[in-house]
């Protein structure tokens, strides 16, 4: 059987809605069980104390990376099925800014917030309520954004591509950076804790 | 000198770590080589009739301003500017292969009567394309049902109510329906052609396409 399951055909538009279902629930019930429904926890990392956010994400990315790739090596996934989303490096520089500072002060990215409404808390239903305003406001200004959302397009490219690089090497240089990034985040925590200790 | 002990995470770091030595002499995992044909599949596909795209699905897809989907016009230059498909894109079929069309896109090809997008949808279904879709009854089609919608003398009330629908869509793209037996008179001309579209993918500004996350 070959994957992407959707692009060969084994479900159908209606279908992929139930499977989309399915695995949101699958993503917000492990969001929940990382402990990411706490806004404390959350921004917990941007102060150094608490990497979990970090270090789930990049066992995510690196989990997903190592499978792809072995997947495919094996004939499992058709890659070039796969979507890679389009690259437009000053606007999403700019976006990610925004979303980085949303995530410092309001403590949640989007997912998250999510999730911590679902458990009731009612910071995130504010958070999500200024989600939700935000969007209105941007379909609202989108004629005048326009130009600059669509700036510098650089098409939907790979690192390996991007870089003229072997695809197993950036796939090794990733794991490397994760293992590395593992390794210094706990060096961190232990070092932030003691400090806190000390004082 | 003592052995660090392996706890699971440390277990997990190394196997990754093997992975990722051993993934360096894997290859490149996107299969770029031609594919295989399997004939018998794209018989099915054929008799199933599922690689269609009918004119009124089309009009209804380009008034909903959808964009999860390609529109090549395989014609000459002189019959893509005097008239084409908003929103399509004029490829002739001996540069459709070099032309930058994803694998992982929908296309909807269109010719003048059929044939044409017929032999170009075998030809990208051969190089392993899979949304590859033909606009049934090509342009022709598109001209008598979504353009030039008729409605016979003793249609019946459901077919008027289509009818109603379709002169909307036939007025958003241009085109004037026609009532009763009437036929499609030399004055009801073709609409002007739409803004012009890029047609070098070098220049064209990629499209926001709405899938992933």
């Amino acid at each position: 059987m070959n994957a992407p399951f959707f692009k060969f055909g084994l479900f159908g538009d209606h279908l992929s809605l139930v499977v989309a279902f399915l695995i949101g629930i699958a993503f917000g019930f492990f969001l929940e069980r990382a402990g990411f429904g706490s806004a404390r926890k959350l921004a917990a990392q941007f102060y150094l104390t608490d990497l979990t956010v970090f270090k789930v994400m990049f066992t995510a990315i690196v989990t997903a990376m190592v499978g792809v790739f072995y997947l495919s090596w094996m004939g499992l996934v058709d890659l070039s099925l796969v979507y890679v989303s389009s690259t437009y490096l000053l606007p999403q520089i700019a976006g990610g800014l925004i979303l980085g500072i949303g995530f410092v002060v309001g403590g949640y990215c989007p997912g998250t917030s999510c999730v911590a409404g679902a458990t009731g808390r009612i910071d995130a239903f504010f958070f999500l309520g200024g989600m939700v305003g935000g969007i209105v406001i941007f379909g609202e200004l989108y004629p005048l954004l326009r130009e600059f959302y669509t700036a510098t397009p650089m098409g939907a490219v790979t690192i390996p591509d991007l870089l003229n690089l072997p695809y197993g090497f950036v796939v090794l240089a990733v794991i490397l950076m994760a293992v590395g990034g593992f390794a210094g985040a706990t060096w961190v925590e232990r070092t932030m804790a003691a400090r806190k200790g000390a004082a | 000198m003592k052995m660090p002990r392996l706890t699971p995470t440390r277990g997990a770091a190394l196997l990754l770590i093997i992975l990722g030595i051993v993934g360096l002499f894997a290859g490149d995992p996107y299969h770029r080589s031609t594919a295989t044909v399997d004939t018998r599949e794209l018989a099915a596909i054929v008799e199933r009739q599922v690689d269609h795209v009918t004119a009124a699905e089309l009009a209804d897809w380009i008034i909903q301003g959808r964009t999860d989907f390609r529109l090549i016009d395989l014609r000459t230059e002189e019959e893509y500017a005097s008239y084409h498909i908003p929103q399509a894109e004029r490829v002739p079929i001996t540069a459709l292969m070099d032309y930058g069309l994803q694998r992982n896109e929908k296309i909807v090809l269109y010719s003048e009567g059929g044939i044409h997008s017929a032999q170009a949808w075998m030809l990208l279904k051969a190089q392993g394309y899979r949304g590859v879709y033909m606009l049934l009854g090509g342009l022709d089609a598109w001209t008598d049902e979504v353009l030039f919608p008729g409605l016979p003398a003793d249609a019946s009330a459901q077919e008027r109510a289509a009818f109603e629908r379709a002169v909307q869509v036939s007025r958003f793209f241009g085109g004037t329906p026609r009532e009763g037996a009437q036929e499609r008179s030399v004055t009801s001309a073709m609409p002007p052609p739409p803004p012009p579209q890029a047609v070098t993918p070098s220049t064209a500004k990629p499209k926001k396409r709405k899938e992933g996350c």
